[in-house]
């Protein structure tokens, strides 16, 4: 008991007034119509066109979906990086780099030969400290 | 009590609920016949969504919202709301079936309360919540619908006095 239960008590004996018995009949006619509705709800048939195939659209998205995964990681995909850590064999070179090494004309030799005599006089003509070419293997045989 | 949307016997949960939902509704709507109306809508939206009758803090929580719904949905009363609700403090009494000058002495010093007070007194002696659901009801803790409660008989106490 605490100290407002008299109070309580008076309280309690006042009584919220009724409701009007029209009231009952509106609540009644509204549940009816409710229900009503329900049942109308239940029976209206839908077309079938406007029906969503919810497992082929969840493929269709799916399969979406993957692509642009795929997409997306090509693209941020890094390029292809030569290594540029030394090698212990060199890189190999190129076939026109290694027949312009050899072909590098450092001078020439000029003969002449005298048709009297048969003699040809030949003379290197270049600059003065430039290695002479070596003659290659086709004109060794040759001669 | 079962719930309303199996039990086919609604007119008892209903007849039993009916006028403490109406005292409630009352402290917001001016008029019975309004309060009439948002019971109504109350009653039957709360049996449309097959809530339990048990959960009686929701019904109570419906009732309120449409209620203040009801207060905003009229222009013209919405123009007034400030006026209106300050008349409601004082103005409007819950509807009681007094047997003397002592009762109505009473009604009218609960009708003085303050509106936050006033509510919580309604549901508590009237409507039977527990102070759990009067806190489910408007938004706030079991202690503080509990010491509204407190302030409200001490303020009916004081202000009370027995013809």
């Amino acid at each position: 008991m605490n100290d407002f239960s008299e109070l309580e008590n008076q309280l309690r004996k006042l009584r919220p007034a009724p409701p009007s018995p029209e009231l009952f009949s509106r609540v009644e006619r509204a549940l009816v119509d409710v229900a009503d509705e329900n049942k109308s709800a239940d029976n209206v048939v839908r077309p079938d066109r406007f029906r969503v195939n919810w497992v082929s659209l969840g493929l269709g998205l799916a399969a979406a979906a993957v692509l642009l995964i795929v997409a997306h990681i090509e693209s941020n995909r890094p390029a292809k990086k030569i290594p540029t850590v030394a090698s212990l064999t060199p890189a190999p070179r190129d076939k026109a780099s290694a027949i312009n090494d050899q072909l590098v004309p450092a001078g020439f030799t000029s003969c002449l030969q005298h048709a009297g005599r048969g003699l040809a006089v030949c003379q290197w003509r270049g600059p003065a400290n430039a290695p002479r070419a070596l003659p290659n293997a086709r004109d060794v045989a040759m001669a | 009590m079962d719930n309303v949307a199996t039990h086919e016997d609604w007119k008892v949960c209903f007849s039993s609920l009916a006028p403490g939902l109406l005292l409630f509704a009352r402290q917001w709507l001016r008029s019975s016949a309004d309060a009439e109306d948002v019971v109504q809508e109350a009653f039957v939206r709360f049996w449309r969504r097959n809530h339990n009758i048990e959960n009686r803090a929701l019904l109570y929580a419906t009732v309120r919202s449409i209620a203040l719904d009801f207060l905003r949905r009229d222009n013209r009363r919405a123009r007034r709301e400030s006026d209106v609700v300050a008349e409601i403090e004082h103005s409007v009494q819950p509807k009681f079936t007094t047997e003397d000058e002592t009762q109505r002495a009473l009604a009218a010093a609960v009708d003085h309360l303050p509106g936050e007070q006033r509510e919580v007194v309604v549901m508590k002696i009237w409507n039977e919540l527990t102070f759990a659901e009067i806190g489910s009801v408007l938004g706030i803790s079991q202690n503080t619908a509990a010491s509204r409660y407190r302030y409200a008989l001490g303020a009916l106490r004081k202000n009370f006095t027995p013809q």
